[in-house]
């Protein structure tokens, strides 16, 4: 609770208002999403060799990553040591449902395989642990620290080769404006141009990109969390997703010329503030300086 | 020097009598009175921000590669006329808030318009003589809501570029003649290169124009048969009671424009309105979800979304299913509307003229229908944010929709119930709308009781009661000496002055040496209370000869 508030204070007092909500809504909206998930996660578990297609062969556990020097997104490498601690955390936290090696129960989908990129972004964003499993995964405040988190994922990926690592962007290396050609063509469509995130059809939702770092961001284009679509490399280079993440993380604090951004959902916060705000006010004035029943 | 100049016009235009007839001119005092002006103020506004924009928007589809401040859209193909608008929004000193005040002016323009609508009806203002107007008033809104779509539509970023596309799909399902409709207004198939430079011919000359023409006329009508009123002492179908145009009622309303731009400035300086280079531009296969129009087109919106997908055939032909809610619906609404105050004649076989006003609880069936009426339009318009409130309230968006397609149907008939039963409650309860005056409990020595009713709550508003008119005086002023006369017994005001001309005792608004000639009235009456209680206001009577 105190961690929460202590993230709320951090924004800024106008994006709190439209974010938190927003993030308070993410918690009860994943709600939804989750009923259909246990079906997507049994797909992905189903076909763990269509990963191969990411043209991520080998293992990506331990490092063993292709990274192309100065390339935009370099991959992390994992620390082997840190996988008995992982194990524990995994035991306690996550086997209930997923099961002790991972492999899924009828509750859970199997993890084995899906890279540790998957296991990052579902554990960081706090979704995983998961309050109920009946609708669509929200984002929390994570349980685990940046280092458990990283054990975590190296004792499920150590499970089974396959999927891709936690990407690191180097956002200096990406282009602001090609990462607007690109996430207006490929984001927009749900998460809305401004990335404000907005209500999709059966309690299903895309979720704001406003708390979202680089790490996640890159994570969530490359894996397809929930009903999102993964973003293999055939179809996004590793530039262009570095494009992308660096047009998310400029929509978080952009341009905002104009005055108080209400929000960034467009006419109906506008509506609302013209009608409200300024003919409620002109009215008020008229009422001032006109007659009244006597 | 200036005298000899007026009266070179007054003896060639007869200026004179005119002014001093319009000076004199009685309109009643009532905030309510004043929506119409808001939306009147508002056009004022638009007019002048409008007139900045064109020295800098450029109509034009033609692609160009943006190279200009925003570094997010840097080397993009942009049309000329989304680079100018973000040129306005970035470069063009005061650029953006001139942009603002207009869009901000346009969404209180129509939000008065509509307000202003609801005051007309709900107080029956609308009833004989003044059927014209209120057409005349429909056909203003029409236009407003019109070319607000249109000016909208005109920075061709992602969001209004969607709305151009909604509006071509519109046209083409009008049975039979879709097609033609669509391809001729937009001179061939969705984009093409013409609809910015036809869309901004519309939208700053030719529905401006015809705004400004009827707004003339609704103006002109109004003055003609003089304002309407409510009931009151002294106040009756054959007058008018109220201040006069100058200086009280010029210096308020004049007051009233500089208010109404002065928060229409602080929105465009304070609040962001329609970010478009966020938006980006518009290219057919990007889509932003969550794409909402101006609030005043939301009904429409809102009737999109809550309509199933049913299709009717017939004739060979396939009436597609948005014909209903964005064809048939507006036309049924606006025809309606235009055509009420001759639905209500052949209702209520009322055929008299009516200057004073009815209070809503006066006529609950009339305000029960308004109500109702109103009730399905508002559900229409939060329909048209069904996503944005399920995102907000963490609601799943079918829930939402279909919570709004069983609203739309309940919410209505209970409104109206709900609105008759309250306007016929409190129009049968004696004192209704009267100002509660306190009642005092006294005791006296011996221990008796009595209650006693306190004077009226503030001496500044005293019960008023208007005198008669007085007669009318004939005024012959430019080489006979009458207007001497004149000044002269307004000056010494007494019982020896003629025609019995009432006080003037306070302030000085007699005829002036240097006015024409003619026959004009002298309304202006102080209120008949005490001098202190009144003083603060000039008012009086007309007639309505």
């Amino acid at each position: 609770m105190s961690t929460k508030r202590r993230r709320a204070a951090k924004l800024p007092k106008l994006k709190r208002r439209v974010f938190l909500p927003a993030a308070v809504g993410l918690a009860a909206a994943g709600i939804s999403t989750l009923a259909l998930l246990p079906q997507a996660g049994a797909a992905q578990s189903n076909n763990p060799s269509n990963l191969g297609n990411f043209g991520y062969t080998g293992s990506y556990i331990y490092g063993g990553t292709q990274n192309k020097a100065g390339g935009a997104i370099s991959y992390k490498k994992l620390n082997p040591a840190s996988i008995p601690y992982g194990k524990t955390l995994f035991l306690e936290n996550c086997s209930t449902c997923h099961g002790a090696l991972a492999q899924g129960t009828p509750r859970a989908p199997n993890l084995q395989g899906l890279g540790a990129a998957t296991i990052d972004f579902w554990v960081s964003t706090g979704r995983m642990p998961l309050a109920d499993p009946t609708v669509q995964a929200v984002q929390k405040p994570p349980r685990f620290s940046r280092s458990q988190t990283l054990a975590i994922d190296a004792y499920v990926s150590s499970l089974a080769p396959g999927g891709p690592a936690i990407p690191n962007v180097n956002l200096s290396l990406a282009n602001l404006a090609q990462g607007e050609s690109l996430f207006s063509t490929n984001c927009a469509a749900c998460h809305t141009i401004t990335g404000a995130g907005d209500a999709l059809a059966s309690g299903v939702f895309a979720p704001t990109l406003m708390v979202a770092t680089a790490t996640q961001a890159a994570e969530a284009v490359r894996t397809g969390p929930g009903n999102m679509p993964r973003f293999g490399p055939n179809t996004l280079t590793d530039q262009q997703v570095a494009d992308i993440v660096k047009y998310v993380k400029y929509l978080q604090a952009p341009n905002d010329r104009g005055g108080i951004a209400i929000g960034h959902v467009g006419p109906v916060s506008e509506g609302f503030v013209g009608i409200i705000i300024g003919l409620g006010t002109i009215m008020l004035a008229g009422l001032w300086i006109g007659g009244r029943a006597k | 020097m200036i005298t000899q100049t007026v009266d070179w016009f007054d003896e060639r235009l007869g200026l004179a009598k005119f002014t001093r007839k319009s000076l004199n001119k009685i309109f009643p005092d009532h905030w309510s009175f004043m929506l119409g002006e808001i939306a009147m103020y508002s056009f004022i506004v638009l007019l002048f921000t409008g007139v900045f924009l064109t020295l800098f928007f450029v109509p034009s589809s033609k692609e160009i590669i943006y190279h200009g401040a925003y570094k997010p859209l840097d080397g993009h193909k942009v049309s000329e006329a989304y680079a100018s608008t973000l040129n306005l929004s970035f470069s063009v000193r005061a650029g953006l808030v001139m942009r603002q005040m207009h869009h901000w002016a346009a969404n209180i323009f129509i939000a008065a318009i509509v307000v202003h609508v609801c005051r007309i009806f709900f107080t029956g203002a609308f009833r004989k003589p003044r059927e014209i107007n209120w057409v005349i008033g429909t056909l203003l809104l029409i236009l407003a809501i019109v070319n607000g779509f249109l000016g909208y539509s005109l920075p061709d970023d992602l969001i209004s570029g969607t709305g151009i596309r909604i509006a071509f799909s519109i046209l083409l399902s009008v049975p039979v003649v879709g097609s033609y409709l669509a391809f001729f207004l937009f001179g061939g198939n969705f984009p093409g290169n013409s609809i910015i430079p036809r869309f901004y011919a519309l939208h700053i000359l030719i529905i401006p124009a015809l705004i400004a023409g009827l707004l003339g006329a609704h103006l002109a009508i109004m003055w003609h048969q003089k304002h309407t009123q409510f009931k009151g002492k002294g106040k009756s179908e054959r007058n008018v009671v109220g201040v006069a145009m100058w200086p009280a009622y010029a210096l308020q309303a004049g007051g009233f424009f500089f208010l109404t731009a002065a928060v229409i400035a602080i929105l465009g300086g304070l609040v962001q309105i329609n970010p478009i280079w966020l938006y980006g531009q518009y290219i057919p296969y990007k889509v932003s979800y969550a794409v909402q129009p101006d609030w005043y087109m939301g009904w429409l919106d809102g009737a999109l979304r809550l309509m199933p997908s049913w299709e009717i055939t017939g004739f060979g032909h396939m009436i597609p299913t948005i014909f209903f809610p964005a064809i048939l619906l507006p036309g049924l609404t606006f025809t309606a509307l235009a055509l009420w105050p001759f639905i209500e004649k052949k209702i209520t076989k009322d055929t008299a003229e009516h200057n004073l006003l009815d209070n809503p609880r006066d006529v609950p069936w009339r305000t029960s229908v308004g109500v109702g009426v109103l009730a399905f339009y508002v559900v229409l318009f939060f329909a048209s944010s069904t996503d944005v409130l399920a995102n907000s309230f963490q609601l799943s968006l079918n829930f939402v929709l279909w919570g709004f397609r069983i609203l739309l149907f309940v919410v209505p008939p209970i409104a109206a119930y709900v609105a008759y039963r309250v306007a016929s409650e409190t129009g049968s309860t004696a004192g209704t709308g009267r100002r509660k005056r306190a009642n005092v409990i006294f005791r006296t020595a011996e221990g008796a009781y009595y209650t006693e009713q306190t004077a009226p709550r503030s001496p500044q508003h005293p019960e008023e009661s208007a005198e008669e008119l007085p007669e009318e005086v004939e005024y012959h002023s430019l080489h006979g000496n009458g207007d001497q006369e004149l000044v002269t017994s307004a000056a010494q005001p007494g019982p020896s002055g003629p025609a019995g001309s009432p006080s003037h005792s306070g302030v000085d608004l007699g005829p002036r040496p240097s006015g024409g000639s003619g026959i004009f009235r002298i309304p202006r009456v102080r209120r008949s209370s005490t001098p202190e209680a009144g003083g603060d206001q000039i008012g009086g009577i007309g007639d309505r000869g």
